[in-house]
C-alpha cells in the first residue's frame, strides 16, 4: 500500500469526529460503542504505520496536497512518530473502552468528539514535520484537553480548566512569538530546512526563539515553573482522560520539545538552551516528588508522580547524548504503559467505590482483589524495583547522565525513586493491610482484561528488556540524528 | 507590604523579559529578502493552483492541511462550549423585544446578509476573504435575530448535522484527493482534470478552492451562531 495512506491518522479521526452530531439520537452507548470502534480502527492504521517503518527502515514522508516540502507541510513518521503513534491509538482504545464505565455526564456525543479529536491532536504533533503546523496541533491538543478538564462540570473542574487555559494561552503565545522570530530569520517552516538553516542565524535571535518555543512547549510538557495547571486538571478529568493526558499528550509535548530542541543543534547558543532545560527539569522533579508526599487523594498523588517521571524524561532529553535521548524515550515508553494502568485501577476503584481519596482504598485487596494486585504492580513499577520495566528505563538514565559528567543528575533519579518509595508503599500497605468493610465488589471483564494486559507488558519489559529497549533505541535516534532527518526528508530546491 | 513587594518584582520580571524580547525581535531582518518559499509562491501560484488570490491559494492549497487543523480548532471550540453548557432542556429566557427599528431592519437585512457572507465565502480565490469572514458574516445574520427577538432560536436539527456535514465534506475532498492524486488534500479538480483553466481570474477556477471555502463557510456559520445559541439560552427545570 501506498505510504501517503498514512495520512488516514490524521484523516479517520476527524472525520469520524464530525460524523458525531449525525449519529447522536442513537443515544450514549451506541455513541460509546462507536468511539470504540474508531479508536480500535485507528490502532489498526497506526499498526500498519509502525510494521511499515520498522520493517522498511525508512520513514512515511506524508505530504499534504501533494506539495513537497518546504512548499507544502510534510508528516515525518519515523520511528519515533511510528512507535508512539501506535501507543496514542492503543490507549485511546483502551481509555474508550473505560468510557463505558466511568463517563456518565451527559452530552456523551461532545465528549465522544472531545475524546477523538484530542486523540488527532497529540497524533498531528507527533508526526508532522512543520513547525507552524506543530502550533495547530498544539492548539487542537490543549483546546481539547480545557474542555475535557471541565467536562465534569463541577466547580473544581471549571477552577482546574480556568488555570489550564491561562497557562495554556500564555504558553501558545510565547510558542507562536517563538516561530515568528525564527520564521522572521529564515523565511522558511519546515523543520528539515530549519535545521539546515540553524547554523546561519543570528545568535541572539536563536536563543530568544528557542527559549520562547521551550517555554511555549513546556506547559504541555508539564516543566517547571508552567505546570501549575497538571494536578488540578489530572484530579478534575474525567478519569480516562487523566490516563490520556499522563499516557500520551504531555509525551507529545516532550517530544515537540526534544525534536525542536536537537533540530537546532548547530545553532550558537544551544548549550544554553540544554541548561535551562536541565534546570528546568530538576525542579520539576524535586517539586513535584515532595508534593506527591503530602496527597492524600490517590489520583493526585499519581498526578504529581506522574509529573516528576515526566521532569525524569526531560532531564535524560536535555542530557545531549544519543545515549540520553535513547533512555528518556525507553522511560516515555514505560511511564505510558505504567501511569495507563494506575489511573485506569484508581479510576476504577473511584467509579465502584465512590472517590479516590487514600480512605478509599483501605482493604481493596479483599474488596477487589484484581483491580488491587494490577495497581500493586504499577506501583511497584512506578517505583521502578528491578525486574519491572521503569527499572529499566531508571538504569539506562543514570547511566547517559553519568556519561555525559552529570552525576548529579543520577543523584535526581535516585532521591526521587526513594521519595516514590515511601508514597508508593503506604498505598500499597493501606491497600492489603487496611481495614475491610466485608464488601466484595464485582469487577467488570474487559476493564480486568486490559489491566491484565499491561501487568504483563510491564513485567514482558521488567525481564526480557531487550526487544523493547531496541525499539527505544531506535526511536531516540530517529530524534537525536538530525542530519539523517534532514537527508529522510525531500527537500525541494527553493531559496538562495 | 507583601503586595508592593510581589508587584515590583512582577514588574522587574516583565521589564527583563521584555528587554530580551525586544534584544531578539532587533536580531531579526525584517523588511529584508527572505522570501525562501514566499517567491516560489508568487511565481506558481497561478500556474499550480487556479487562484488569482495568492493568499487563499496558501491557506487552502499549498497549505490546507493547516486549514484542515484552524477549522478543527473552530470547532472544538463551539463542541467545548456546547459540553460546559449542556442541560437537558434549554430555551430563552430574554425579556426585552428589540426595538421595532431592530425587529424590521433585521428581517429586512437577514437575507441580505446571508447573501453577502455566500459571496464572501465563494468568491475566496478571487478577492479578499475566504470561509472564515464569510461563515462570521453569517453567524452576524442570526446573532442579529437572537437580539431583536425573544423568542427565536436556530434550527437545531439542521445547524448541527449541516456542521459535522460540511466537515466531513472536507475531509472527504481531502481523501478523493488520496484516492485520485495518491496525496491527502491534492488538487485534483485543478491538477487532474484542469478544470477551470480557461477560466483564470473568474469564478469557475481556483480547483478545489471555492469547494472547500462553501463547506468552511458553512461550518464556519453553523458553528458561531450555535456558540451564541449555547450562550443565549439558559436552563429550564421541569
Amino acid at each position: 500500500m501506498n505510504g501517503q495512506y498514512a495520512s488516514l491518522l490524521v484523516a479517520l479521526p476527524l472525520i469520524s469526529a464530525f460524523f458525531v452530531p449525525l449519529i447522536k439520537g442513537l443515544g450514549g452507548r451506541a455513541i460509546k460503542y462507536y468511539l470504540t470502534l474508531i479508536t480500535a480502527l485507528q490502532a489498526g492504521v497506526a499498526a500498519w504505520v509502525f510494521k511499515t517503518v520498522y520493517t522498511t527502515g525508512k520513514p512515511i514522508i506524508v505530504m499534504a496536497g501533494g506539495w513537497r516540502p518546504p512548499v507544502g507541510i510534510d508528516l515525518y513518521i519515523g520511528h519515533f512518530a511510528a512507535l508512539f503513534v501506535l501507543i496514542v491509538a492503543l490507549v485511546s482504545f483502551f481509555m474508550a473502552i473505560f468510557s463505558f464505565d466511568s463517563v456518565s455526564t451527559e452530552p456523551t456525543d461532545k465528549y465522544a468528539m472531545l475524546f477523538l479529536l484530542l486523540m488527532l491532536g497529540a497524533t498531528g504533533m507527533i508526526a508532522t514535520g512543520d513547525i507552524f503546523n506543530l502550533f495547530v496541533f498544539m492548539e487542537i491538543t490543549s483546546i481539547t484537553a480545557y474542555a475535557l478538564t471541565a467536562y465534569n462540570k463541577t466547580g473544581e473542574a471549571a477552577e482546574a480548566a480556568m488555570k489550564y487555559i491561562v497557562l495554556g494561552g500564555i504558553g501558545s503565545s510565547f510558542f507562536l512569538i517563538g516561530i515568528t522570530l525564527i520564521y522572521g530569520s529564515t523565511g522558511t517552516l519546515n523543520m528539515a530546512q530549519l535545521a539546515q538553516l540553524a547554523g546561519s542565524i543570528n545568535p541572539t535571535v536563536i536563543k530568544v526563539g528557542l527559549s520562547l518555543l521551550v517555554f511555549g512547549l513546556a506547559v504541555e510538557a508539564e516543566l517547571f515553573p508552567l505546570n501549575a495547571w497538571a494536578p488540578d486538571a489530572y484530579q478534575a478529568a474525567p478519569h480516562p482522560v487523566t490516563a490520556m493526558f499522563s499516557a500520551f499528550v504531555v509525551k507529545a509535548g516532550l517530544y515537540a520539545l526534544a525534536r525542536l530542541v536537537y533540530l537546532f543543534s548547530h545553532a550558537a547558543g544551544w548549550d544554553f538552551i540544554l541548561k535551562l532545560l536541565v534546570i528546568m527539569a530538576t525542579l520539576t522533579v524535586f517539586a513535584a516528588e515532595f508534593s506527591a508526599l503530602r496527597q492524600r487523594d490517590v489520583k493526585r498523588m499519581i498526578a504529581y508522580s506522574s509529573i516528576s517521571q515526566v521532569g525524569l524524561i526531560a532531564l535524560a532529553l536535555s542530557v545531549g547524548s544519543q545515549l540520553g535521548v535513547q533512555a528518556g524515550v525507553f522511560h516515555m515508553i514505560n511511564h505510558a504503559v505504567v501511569k495507563t494502568l494506575l489511573f485506569l485501577t484508581v479510576g476504577y476503584v473511584g467509579v465502584k467505590v465512590g472517590g479516590t481519596g487514600i480512605e478509599n482504598f483501605s482493604g481493596l485487596g479483599r474488596k477487589m482483589p484484581l483491580t488491587a494486585f494490577a495497581l500493586t504492580v504499577g506501583a511497584l513499577a512506578a517505583v521502578g524495583i528491578p525486574l519491572f520495566n521503569i527499572f529499566w528505563s531508571k538504569v539506562w538514565i543514570i547511566i547517559a547522565s553519568i556519561e555525559q559528567g552529570y552525576a548529579w543528575e543520577a543523584g535526581v533519579v535516585l532521591a526521587a525513586s526513594v521519595v516514590e518509595a515511601v508514597y508508593y508503599l503506604r498505598l500499597i500497605h493501606t491497600m492489603w493491610f487496611g481495614g475491610w468493610d466485608g464488601m466484595r465488589i464485582r469487577e467488570s471483564l474487559p476493564l480486568g482484561t486490559i489491566a491484565l494486559f499491561l501487568v504483563l507488558l510491564i513485567l514482558a519489559i521488567g525481564v526480557y528488556p531487550n526487544p523493547f529497549w531496541t525499539l527505544a533505541k531506535s526511536a531516540g535516534t530517529d530524534i537525536f540524528n538530525v542530519s539523517r532527518y534532514i537527508a529522510n526528508v525531500p527537500l525541494m530546491g527553493v531559496g538562495p | 507590604m507583601v503586595s508592593v513587594l510581589k508587584r515590583s518584582l512582577a514588574i522587574i520580571t516583565l521589564l527583563i523579559i521584555g528587554y530580551w524580547l525586544a534584544q531578539g525581535l532587533a536580531g531579526v531582518p525584517f523588511g529584508q529578502d527572505r522570501m525562501l518559499v514566499g517567491k516560489y509562491y508568487l511565481e506558481n501560484v497561478k500556474a499550480q493552483t487556479g487562484a488569482v488570490n495568492a493568499v487563499t491559494a496558501i491557506v487552502v492549497n499549498y497549505r490546507g492541511f493547516d486549514t484542515l487543523g484552524e477549522v478543527t480548532v473552530l470547532f472544538i471550540a463551539s463542541t467545548g462550549v456546547g459540553a460546559l453548557l449542556w442541560r437537558r432542556k434549554k430555551r430563552r429566557t430574554a425579556k426585552t423585544e428589540g426595538s421595532v427599528v431592530l425587529r424590521t431592519g433585521s428581517e429586512l437585512l437577514f437575507p441580505f446578509i446571508l447573501m453577502f457572507g455566500t459571496y464572501i465565502f465563494i468568491h475566496g480565490h478571487l478577492t479578499p476573504g475566504g470561509g472564515f469572514p464569510g461563515g462570521a458574516t453569517i453567524a452576524t445574520a442570526f446573532l442579529i435575530l437572537y437580539m431583536a427577538f425573544v423568542d427565536y432560536e436556530i434550527p437545531h436539527r439542521l445547524f448541527e448535522p449541516l456542521e459535522g456535514l460540511a466537515g466531513m465534506g472536507y475531509v472527504l475532498v481531502g481523501l478523493i484527493g488520496l484516492a485520485i492524486g495518491s496525496y491527502f488534500l491534492f488538487d485534483w479538480i485543478w491538477q487532474t482534470w484542469h478544470w477551470g483553466a480557461a477560466n483564470l481570474g473568474r469564478l469557475f477556477s481556483g480547483g478545489f478552492i471555492p469547494i472547500i471555502y462553501t463547506l468552511i463557510g458553512l461550518k464556519v456559520g453553523t458553528e458561531l451562531s450555535g456558540i451564541v445559541d449555547s450562550m443565549l439560552t439558559e436552563e429550564v427545570r421541569e
